[in-house]
This record gives structure tokens, C-alpha cells and sequence, in this order.
């Protein structure tokens, strides 16, 4: 069984089916650390409509278990399914695509932690649209960092959340294509 | 809701209830579609061996599963007493490899009394592996009712 077929079998909604699963295939198209202008603007490539089933599915995967978070009939009761804290996550990725923002998928990156603010509570319904800043990059100890601002604003412009997102990146795109055809 | 929580009630030190977590792919390869994060150090078995990004030919888990696993200390203790989490800091410290069991803890270290409805604390959390390493470190700063 291939990586894609073993993961396809933990996949429910509609968002991730229409994903594209190898961050492999794409690599030329992503940004690249040497490459990047710190102070570019940009919108991400797609909005991101939440759903029940995203917020369920997200839940579930961070572990969860109480009905508020995982149960769609018990959520309900309550106003709807609680949204995890982390579910900002799966909105950056699904709207950041091959353009703006794309070295976060990139191949051989590591992660040194990362600063969320949650301004406001996302809710289910809510469209939510990507404001992405190349807002820092830096040399520390041979390591190439890169940092987004990225903010979340829903479909009347209300800003519900920013993450700034870190990476150690590899430094050129012939680094990249090392870690990718590895 | 219950009203067991307010932020009267709550004193620098205390504990949050412990989440442990027996990190095997299966858990790894439902962050990856849950966060929509398929970087291969993941998710990718083989290419893993041979790429060795953090040094190790296993697959490693996602830093932001780490994450949602220090926010769950938070969520599952107060969320549903009506906490909400507004800013989350995180460092990663050590890379978890699958097959680790990791264990995640949070105590109260700061009380921000301001005013009714706008009173926060701030939760320091911390990740340990089975080895007794520290894999991650947090403050996450919550907003309770009064």
C-alpha cells in the first residue's frame, strides 16, 4: 500500500478529497527561503468555508472525545460543535496553494514553535479569507528561518486570527529538490 | 453550561489533568488530514528512511499536532466550562518520532485580573517524551468567566 492509498482510508470530507496529498509534486512552484522578499503582501488562493463536518473531522483528529466536540447531534444542543484552537491550522494550509505562502509545505522544513492569536471565535458558515505578509526571515546558528503573518478575516472583514508561522527552511531550490527526490 | 469555573476560583499553581498519547501512525496520518499538512517527514514511510530531515529514519509528528495537544490540556480541563483560548506561544524542543508515547501538562502561572469579562490567565505547558525529554514548551493565555 502506497503513502497517498493508506491515507486516503482516514479521509471524510469533501475539502480533504480534493486536496492535493504529495507536497512533493509541486516543489517548483513553492517559494523558496533565498528567494522570498520579506514585506510582500498577498491573499491566499482560496477561501475557506467552515463546515460541521470540517469542525467535527478537525476534532477528531486532534484526539477529542467529548460529544461537544465530536458528536453532531450532541453539538447541536450546545449551538454547534466547539471549534479546536488549532483548527486555524487547517484553514492555512487548504487556502495557501502553490503561490504565496507555499514554502510551508515545503519538503526538509522543521518547525521551531509557533504563536497563534485567536481574536475572535471562528463559526461554522463563516468564510474565511487569507491576508499572507512575508514578515520576517532570519540566519540563526547556520538555520535559514522564514515567517508569515498570516490573518484570518471572515466574508464582512472582521479579523478573527493570526498566525505567525515559522519554519526552518532548506536555504535554495536546489536544496528543496534534494529533500524532495531523496 | 456548568459554572465551575471562574476566575476567582482559579490560583496560580494549579494543575490541569495530564493528556498521554501513543503517537503511531495511524494518529500522525489523521493530523496530516485533519490539518491538511502532507509534508512528507510525516506521512511518507520510505521517502522518511532515506531523508532522515530530523536525523531519524522515522516518520515524525506534526509540530502542530504537539500543539493542539497542549491546547486539549486547556480545552478538555476548562473548555467546556466556558474558557477560551486566545494566544499560543510554542517552542519544539525535540522532534517526536513515531511509536513515541508523549505526555502533556499544564499549570496556571499567571493570573491577569483586568476586569469583569476581560479577565485572562496564562497556562504554561510542557510536553515530555518517554525518554523524560521535553518535546515542547507553551504559554497559552485564556480567557475565563468571571
Amino acid at each position: 500500500m502506497t503513502d497517498i492509498e493508506r491515507l486516503k482510508t482516514y479521509a471524510t470530507t469533501e475539502k480533504q478529497r480534493g486536496f492535493e496529498w504529495d507536497f512533493r509534486k509541486d516543489i517548483a512552484q513553492y517559494e523558496v527561503w533565498d528567494e522570498i522578499q520579506v514585506g510582500q503582501v498577498g491573499t491566499g488562493a482560496q477561501t475557506y468555508l467552515i463546515t460541521d463536518d470540517d469542525v467535527l473531522d478537525f476534532n477528531r483528529g486532534a484526539l477529542e472525545t467529548d460529544p461537544r466536540y465530536v458528536d453532531a447531534e450532541q453539538a447541536r444542543t450546545h449551538g454547534g460543535p466547539r471549534i479546536h484552537p488549532l483548527f486555524c491550522v487547517a484553514i492555512a494550509f487548504y487556502c495557501i496553494d502553490r503561490g504565496m505562502g507555499s514554502w510551508i509545505r515545503t519538503p526538509g522544513a522543521r518547525n521551531p514553535g509557533q504563536d497563534i492569536e485567536i481574536h475572535e471565535q471562528f463559526e461554522i458558515g463563516e468564510e474565511i479569507n487569507l491576508t499572507i505578509t512575508h514578515y520576517d526571515k532570519w540566519v540563526r546558528r547556520g538555520n535559514y528561518y522564514m515567517q508569515d503573518k498570516l490573518e484570518y478575516r471572515n466574508q464582512d472583514g472582521t479579523l478573527k486570527a493570526t498566525w505567525y508561522v515559522s519554519l526552518l527552511l532548506p536555504k535554495t531550490r536546489a536544496d528543496v529538490q534534494r529533500f524532495a527526490s531523496a | 453550561m456548568s459554572s465551575t469555573l471562574s476566575f476567582a476560583s482559579i490560583e496560580v499553581g494549579q494543575q490541569l489533568p495530564p493528556i498521554e498519547v501513543d503517537v503511531t501512525q495511524q494518529i500522525i496520518d489523521r493530523a496530516a488530514l485533519t490539518h491538511l499538512d502532507f509534508n512528507p517527514v510525516h506521512t511518507a514511510i520510505e521517502w522518511a528512511t532515506r531523508a532522515q530531515v530530523f536525523g531519524t529514519p522515522k516518520t515524525v509528528a506534526h509540530g502542530m499536532f504537539t500543539m493542539s495537544q497542549m491546547a486539549s490540556v486547556i480545552e478538555r480541563a476548562w473548555g467546556p466550562h466556558g474558557a477560551t483560548i486566545r494566544k499560543m506561544e510554542s517552542k519544539f524542543t525535540k522532534p517526536v518520532k513515531v511509536g513515541t508515547t508523549v505526555r502533556f501538562e499544564g499549570s496556571v502561572w499567571e493570573l491577569h485580573p483586568h476586569s469583569p469579562g476581560n479577565n485572562t490567565v496564562v497556562v504554561s505547558l510542557k510536553g515530555t517524551d518517554d525518554q523524560g525529554e521535553t518535546i515542547s514548551v507553551g504559554a497559552f493565555r485564556v480567557a475565563v468567566p468571571d
